[in-house]
């Protein structure tokens, strides 16, 4: 049995049953949802490891969900969203929501969205802070140097704070407007178009052409996977 | 406050028209002057003040500029070139009836060169108004068009799908193993057709006047390449898609979503057309000044007099046998309407040594470093 307690959260009960058989068949624990308020209350007094989330509920916003669970709580929130919902899914994530899954979305998606979390569940308790690896991938924060294969790497200031940003929140998907404010600060402009910039430059460092260690989310965001 | 807005706009325009009349009044009453200096008759100043009347008539919005105009004209004439002059008093005879052939003749002349003017406006306006009303017919034409053809498409997957479930909930006891395993390929297959058009859809849904609404940005073509491909390779895990990206961070102002699925169309089809055991090939390269994606198969290709017409809406291909694979008809020339609002362009072209290459370009970005 896994011992990962998934809390669901889904008005619609086809897709409720679809995820949860696909939990049932993996192994995973869970429980379900079908409004917000009774979404908050179930993560308060069951505590689940991970959460599911529409954020198109009857009741109140998912975004309101998040942000009412995040006062007490860093539990992983995966968000479900339709496409023509962008701006809900990038506000979900400001709010502290961790990854997202667009209608339609296929099983093994939502199986590999919750392998994410439980890479980073299983891991980030023992890391160091005076460290961070991730399979070739070196920071030392203490010297500020990155390596890569243990070859150090030759960063500018922004490629340095932009990959410990990323580091920092492995596995957890990052907004455009979240990167540009941490390190630029909230008055830089038309930072967007150099943010990314910067991530191509700092993704040819990194040898990662094929994105698997820096995710890029069109329109959303950035992400680094924990490998 | 919108209301004293427009009043205020109304008081400027009378002000506006009011001083051009007495502009024009005074420029007559001067070439008056100089048509009595060269002792020249009364009835040629009264033709001037005439063609004032008449210019003022044109050029403002109101009749009433031009009834006022007749009549001070009258009294002007009478003021400054009657005997005797400056004064308002006529003596001889004949001059009451000159004034009054002055002032009709004025008002009258006026209020045609009014109405020309107005009756040209009306003609402009309805013009203008033909011109929409034949806009909004095509448009709504064209949505007839796609809604009809779409419900059409959606019928036979949808047909299947609830066919084979309900074949599943009925008598899925009966059926051996491998025929159920085909039904759900079936039903899966089917729906994954479905999303497909639903995604085009969606997009071309912001079709407005042909044109779409983007929301441009500055993206990395690299990026864009990659989430189509990764896109494809979800609904098709076994196809080898062969991505050659050039070194250089090559930044265009692109609306990166509605590229994403032009790429996405574009590798879709060559998948769709060509045999499972043979690669697609996308590539990304950097013209002088602008970016170029080509998508290419070894396929059958497309014959040369079919080539500008796989853009067309609906256009599908010639007559193929009625068990051959869907494509959306919508998709390439959704992919055009995407490209031209781009201001980039789009072009079918053979590869060889056979197989179909469908290329576009899009423009660059500029990008500021803010280090």
């Amino acid at each position: 049995m896994n011992e990962y307690l998934v809390l669901v959260v889904e008005d619609d009960k086809p897709i409720r049953n679809l995820i949860t058989t696909t939990l049932k068949m993996n192994d995973y624990r869970y429980i379900t949802a079908s409004r917000g308020h009774e979404a908050i209350m179930l993560s308060a007094s069951h505590k689940p490891d991970m959460i599911v989330l529409d954020l198109g509920l009857p009741d109140i916003d998912g975004v309101e969900v998040i942000g009412q669970i995040r006062t007490w709580s860093e539990v992983p929130i995966i968000i479900v969203s339709a496409r023509s919902e962008d701006q809900d899914k990038i506000s979900a994530l400001d709010k502290g929501a961790d990854d997202y899954l667009t209608k339609p979305f296929s099983v093994d998606e939502l199986l590999a969205r919750l392998r994410v979390i439980q890479r980073r569940l299983g891991k980030t308790e023992n890391a160091s802070v005076t460290e961070f690896v991730n399979e070739r991938l070196r920071i030392d924060y203490v010297s500020g140097c990155v390596y890569l294969d243990e070859k150090e790497l030759h960063l500018t200031p922004i490629e340095y704070k932009l990959i410990c940003l990323l580091a920092k929140n492995v596995g957890k998907v990052l907004t455009h407007k979240y990167i540009i404010q941490t390190i630029w600060g909230s008055n830089a402009e038309n930072s967007e178009a150099s943010l990314r910039v910067f991530m191509a430059t700092l993704r040819k460092k990194l040898g990662d052409s094929e994105q698997q260690l820096i995710q890029t989310h069109i329109g959303i965001g950035y992400r680094m996977m924990k490998l | 406050m919108p209301g004293e807005n427009s009043r205020k706009h109304s008081l400027i325009t009378i002000l506006k028209e009011s001083l051009l009349c007495i502009i024009i009044l005074t420029l007559a009453t001067l070439s008056g002057y100089a048509f009595k200096v060269l002792s020249l008759t009364e009835a040629d100043i009264i033709m001037l003040y005439i063609i004032a009347v008449l210019v003022i008539s044109i050029i403002t919005s109101n009749m009433l500029y031009c009834l006022i105009s007749s009549v001070v004209c009258v009294v002007i004439f009478n003021f400054f070139f009657t005997y005797p002059d400056f004064s308002l008093s006529a003596y001889d005879a004949g001059y009451p009836v000159t004034f009054v052939t002055m002032f009709i003749t004025a008002f009258i002349a006026g209020s045609l060169a009014n109405k020309l003017k107005r009756n040209i406006k009306i003609a402009e306006q309805n013009a203008k108004e033909k011109e929409a009303a034949a806009l909004l017919a095509q448009n709504e034409q064209m949505r007839a068009n796609m809604l009809r053809s779409i419900s059409h498409d959606l019928r036979t997957p949808l047909t299947s799908i609830s066919g084979n479930a309900s074949t599943l909930i009925s008598g899925g006891s009966t059926l051996d193993e491998a025929a159920k395993q085909q039904i759900y390929n079936d039903i899966y297959s089917e729906s994954m057709w479905l999303i497909g058009l639903v995604e085009n859809l969606l997009y071309a849904t912001r079709i407005e006047n042909g044109r779409i609404q983007l929301n441009l940005s500055v993206e990395i073509l690299d990026d864009i390449v990659r989430e189509a491909v990764k896109h494809i390779q979800r609904s098709h895990p076994k196809r080898r898609i062969a991505v050659d990206i050039c070194d250089d961070i090559i930044p265009v102002t692109a609306d990166a979503n509605l590229i994403v699925q032009v790429i996405i169309n574009l590798i879709d089809n060559a998948v769709k057309y060509s045999e499972d055991d043979t690669t697609v090939f996308v590539s990304v390269k950097k013209d002088k000044d602008a970016a170029v994606v080509s998508v290419a198969d070894s396929g059958a290709g497309i014959p040369q007099t079919e080539k500008e017409k796989v853009f067309e809406m609906f256009y599908t291909g010639v007559s193929r046998s009625s068990d051959s694979r869907r494509s959306l008809g919508l998709g390439l020339s959704l992919c055009k309407s995407i490209i031209d609002s781009h201001g980039g362009t789009i072009a079918v072209s053979d590869n060889t040594p056979k197989g179909t290459v469908v290329s576009f370009t899009l423009p660059l970005g500029e990008v500021e470093l803010n280090e």
